[in-house]
């Protein structure tokens, strides 16, 4: 067994405010953890509680088979990038990623190496004389990172490391701390409210709302079986019905669907999810043969988004807003224009349930 | 504190945090620092004139409230305050407007000169309108040939608006360049006129301001002690009848009530400034600056015209003390002439520089430098100790009360602020009976007036601290203690780099106070511990009028020297927001 972080029931509350409550997890050495969730969900706070900058109310922080609750950060010997780079703006690019190796009195000739081979994992060899104000936002998080790695820490964690940055070098980056990440073995753990980076970047992402974790998982089971609306809605899109349970079959407001899977669902009051890429869109010619005919519906195309790569319809169903991710190839093929009257098809196995009683999108 | 918990029988004992330790201590001490050096001498003076012979009294009031020699000098201090209140707001608001507002040409020449009187003692304003409208001014007896002249309320007053003037103007140009322009433009678009604007929606944007303006002047002026020594003549004030009757007379019971009675105005209106300012700040939008609409030519001729008033009469008061100290006999025989500049024998001894002076020189020149000259070597060493030790103090807690935040930062913050409260003339004479005492040695040393300076100009200090510290991102210091760094290592190698801009303006601040002081100083100088900036009265009162001119451009010149210093080492002028606030 490695090094292993664990938390047990940990607990923060400012005042009567609860921002973290009673989380469990268990983070296996050389993991790459993402905790996702939107704004004021304690994402940040778990891991500030980890750092050791924020106190723990209640409950456990365990490294290595010790509690370090009350450990000192500087005791820790945990990595820190900061979404401010944090970079100290009196010293050289070098000079910063020296500090950490400085402090630790670490001798003269092991830092220069380690400097130098800290700066060939970024590439940026050639601005090391350079102040961090010279730098671009890209660079200054690169250094920020490197600087947090030279000291080799057990852990690295990352607040929010690429939301100060443009979308192209946030891509770039990130696929550049997955690199880095997975040559080095090291323990990460990464806290983003962006949805598409925590699950192009992590091994396991935590799904964090209201303090609670939602749903901890693998990418691709986050996505494709979210185990609530809440994680249905956050992670990437879904279109939403409400309607009550009757056998395999589900009665919405206007529509009947027959269902493939209910899980170990009971209630009779339920969500029903479904991802915008699931639905398919036929013209009003080319009806589809074979398919379950109380799952097809026709509506009108009212908005067409071009996203690149794909093509999202936002389709009028008598009132009801649906929305359609069709590949762009097909789009093109089929020629759809706006005010176009289009079939619907909602596969019975696409269709994600929920209880209705854990509340409302 | 949370217990130590258990994991498979292996447990890291909480190690006692050095960090919250270290910033324990440094609190503790700052904090005794100003408990012991601010609010005991405070509270010894409260206690003297609240009993007698260990009883609750009020007899000391009765007998200020039943003498109308006494009395009056409360009724004068609230007069002349409020008449400098009105007339220095007034000016310094259309001289920050014309600033901030218009686009008149000389915008920095304007604002330079508005920025002297803070390099002089107060008592410069009242030296220059003694030489032009005294009983021997130029003006009033030399081209007029009358007998009016300036000295008391009038001459208090006129001294007072020019000492004040930089003060009201810093808050209320930050205030008005603070207020979004396009609330103006918006206005006159939609159809307002030029003065309707000002009037619905300038100046009722700048109230805050100009209110806390107001309230500042009031309390600079009431306090002040260089102003009415020189130039009230028999017109008394509450600073100076706390001196009468404490120095004049050894009646320290009185002077405690008087200073009782001080504090109450002042203080008021320091809380109503301090209320203000923070209102006033709350009005600050981000994206304030727009482009500034070229004014119309009769309003740029109108407010050129207007801002040279205020500076033509603060570079009349500089000129005419430096050419008060250069001639023969003012106003009579204006041969230039250095013999003012040769003290009478002041005396006195300059601890280390005397000697070091004597040893290098001879003759005349030992005389002069060695011990002519000693009050100022006195002035320029503690000076320099004030500003090294207050500079350092004021960040030290300044950085407890921004960063660290231990509990019961309140207490130190209100500790930290409130010395701007409390009149230099009640800190002087607190000082004398809480430590005029044969076992407190530092009495009667120049220590204790190094202390007394720091701590009168405490809360500037650590106000611009504040200011400075909230600018540097708290990730920055947690990333050095992630990296490994122990809190002094984070402190000098991070934090403090970080704030060195700061520092160095805050020692430019406390020398500058400190060569200028007087108003507390004076209880506690004497004829073995002499400063310059006291000098000038002694030599005023002398009759001394040239040689008085003389120190005062001495210190003026020492101040300069110290800006143009500083300035050569941190590429920056030391002078902006200087002003007696934050």
């Amino acid at each position: 067994m490695g090094r292993n972080l664990q938390l047990e029931n940990l607990t923060k509350r400012f005042g009567n405010l609860t921002a973290v409550d009673h989380v469990n997890l268990e983070i296996e050495e050389g993991e790459f953890i993402c905790f996702l969730g939107p704004s004021g969900c304690g994402k940040t706070t778990v891991l500030r509680m980890i750092t050791g900058f924020e106190t723990v109310t209640e409950g456990k922080i365990i490294f290595d088979g010790k509690v370090i609750n009350d450990l000192i950060p500087q005791k820790r010997e945990f990595g820190i990038v900061f979404q401010s780079y944090a970079l100290f703006p009196n010293m050289t690019v070098e000079e910063n990623i020296a500090f950490g190796l400085k402090v630790r009195k670490r001798p003269k000739k092991e830092i220069e190496e380690r400097v130098d081979q800290m700066l060939d994992l970024v590439g940026l060899r050639e601005w090391r004389k350079l102040y961090p104000a010279q730098l671009s936002g890209g660079q200054q998080q690169r250094v920020a990172l490197v600087r947090a790695l030279a000291p080799d820490p057990q852990v690295l964690l990352l607040d929010e490391p690429l939301s100060a940055l443009d979308a192209k070098i946030r891509v770039r980056l990130r696929a550049e701390i997955k690199r880095l990440q997975q040559e080095l073995k090291k323990t990460m753990i990464y806290v983003t409210h962006d949805q598409e980076e925590a699950l192009s970047i992590a091994d396991r992402v935590v799904v964090m709302e209201a303090g609670q974790f939602r749903q901890v998982g693998r990418p691709v089971e986050i996505y494709q079986s979210p185990n609530s609306s809440f994680v249905a809605d956050f992670v990437g899109t879904s279109n939403f019905f409400r309607g009550v349970r009757n056998g395999d079959r589900v009665q919405t407001e206007r529509r009947d669907f027959r269902i493939a899977r209910f899980e170990s669902l009971t209630e009779r009051e339920i969500f029903l999810a479904i991802r915008p890429e699931k639905i398919e869109v036929f013209k009003l010619g080319e009806f589809p043969e074979g398919v379950e005919k109380s799952n097809l519906a026709r509506g009108r195309i009212d908005v067409i988004t071009f996203l690149g790569a794909a093509v999202r319809l936002t389709i009028n169903l008598e009132g009801e807003e649906v929305i359609s991710d069709i590949i762009e190839k097909e789009f093109s093929r089929k020629e759809f224009k706006q005010g176009e009257e289009v079939h619907l098809y909602f596969p019975p196995e696409a269709f994600m349930v929920f209880s209705a009683k854990e509340g409302s999108r | 504190m949370r217990s130590k918990k258990e994991v498979q029988g292996l447990t890291i004992s909480a190690p006692v945090s050095r960090d919250r330790w270290l910033v324990g201590v440094t609190m503790g001490i700052l904090l005794a620092i100003l408990a012991f050096f601010m609010l005991y001498p405070v509270y010894d003076i409260c206690k003297l004139s609240f009993l007698k012979e260990g009883m609750f009294t009020l007899k000391n009031y009765q007998s200020y409230f039943s003498n109308p020699r006494m009395f009056r000098s409360l009724t004068n201090s609230l007069y002349v305050s409020f008449v400098t209140t009105v007339i220095t707001t007034f000016f310094s608001f259309f001289f920050a407007y014309g600033l901030t507002r218009t686009t008149i040409p000389g915008k920095n020449i304007f604002y330079t000169i508005s920025t002297f009187p803070l390099i002089a003692p107060s008592i410069i304003q009242g030296l220059a309108l003694i030489l032009l409208f005294g009983r021997n001014g130029l003006i009033t007896r030399h081209l007029l040939n009358t007998d009016w002249n300036i000295y008391g309320a009038t001459g208090i007053i006129v001294a007072e608006c020019l000492y004040c003037f930089p003060n009201a103007l810093f808050i209320l140009y930050t205030t008005l360049s603070a207020v979004d322009t396009r609330l103006d433009e918006a206005a006159q678009s939609l159809g307002a006129s030029a003065l309707k604007t000002f009037f619905k929606v300038t100046l009722p944007s700048a109230k805050y301001g100009i209110a806390s303006a107001a309230a500042l002047v009031f309390n600079l002026t009431i306090t002040d002690f260089g102003v009415p020594v020189v130039i009230g003549g028999n017109y008394s004030v509450l600073a100076t009848e706390i001196y009468q009757q404490v120095i004049g007379m050894q009646r320290f019971d009185l002077g405690a009530t008087i200073s009782v009675i001080l504090l109450i105005p002042s203080v008021g209106a320091f809380l109503l400034n301090y209320y203000l300012t923070k209102r006033s700040y709350a009005l600050i939008s981000g994206q304030a600056r727009p482009f500034l609409q070229p004014s119309r030519p009769f309003k740029k001729w109108a407010f050129t015209i207007y801002c040279w008033i205020p500076s033509a009469f603060i570079l009349i008061v500089f000129i005419t003390v430096f050419a008060g100290s250069l001639v023969k006999t003012w106003p009579y025989d204006f041969t230039l002439t250095l013999q003012h500049f040769d003290f009478p024998s002041l005396g006195g001894n300059a601890p280390l520089w005397t000697k070091f002076w004597a040893s290098v020189l001879d003759g005349e020149w030992k005389s002069l430098i060695a011990y002519k000259y000693a009050p100022i070597w006195n002035s320029l060493w503690v000076s320099v100790l004030v500003a090294l030790g207050g500079a350092s103090l004021t960040l030290l807690a300044g950085y407890v009360v921004e960063k660290k935040r231990p509990r019961g930062v309140g207490i130190l913050y209100t500790l930290s602020v409130l010395p701007a409260a409390i009149p230099g003339t009640v800190m002087g004479l607190g000082y004398i009976l809480a430590f005029n005492k044969p076992y407190f040695f530092i009495y009667g040393t120049f220590w204790i007036i190094i202390i007394n300076i720091i701590i009168c100009n405490f809360t500037l200090g650590t106000l611009s601290s504040i200011a400075n510290l909230k600018q540097i991102d708290r990730s920055i210091e947690e990333a050095a203690i992630s990296l490994g760094a122990d809190p002094i290592k984070t402190f000098t190698q991070v934090v403090f780099p970080l704030t060195k801009t700061a520092f160095f303006s805050n020692i430019t601040f406390f020398f500058m106070r400190a060569m200028t002081t007087i108003s507390a100083v004076i209880f506690l100088v004497s004829a073995k511990v002499k400063l310059a900036a006291i000098e000038i009265i002694f030599l005023d009162i002398d009759g001394r009028t040239a040689s008085a001119n003389a120190m005062c451009t001495i210190i003026i010149l020492l101040v300069v020297a110290m800006l143009v210093a500083m300035r050569l080492i941190t590429g920056k002028s030391g002078l902006k927001g200087m002003s007696a606030t934050a």
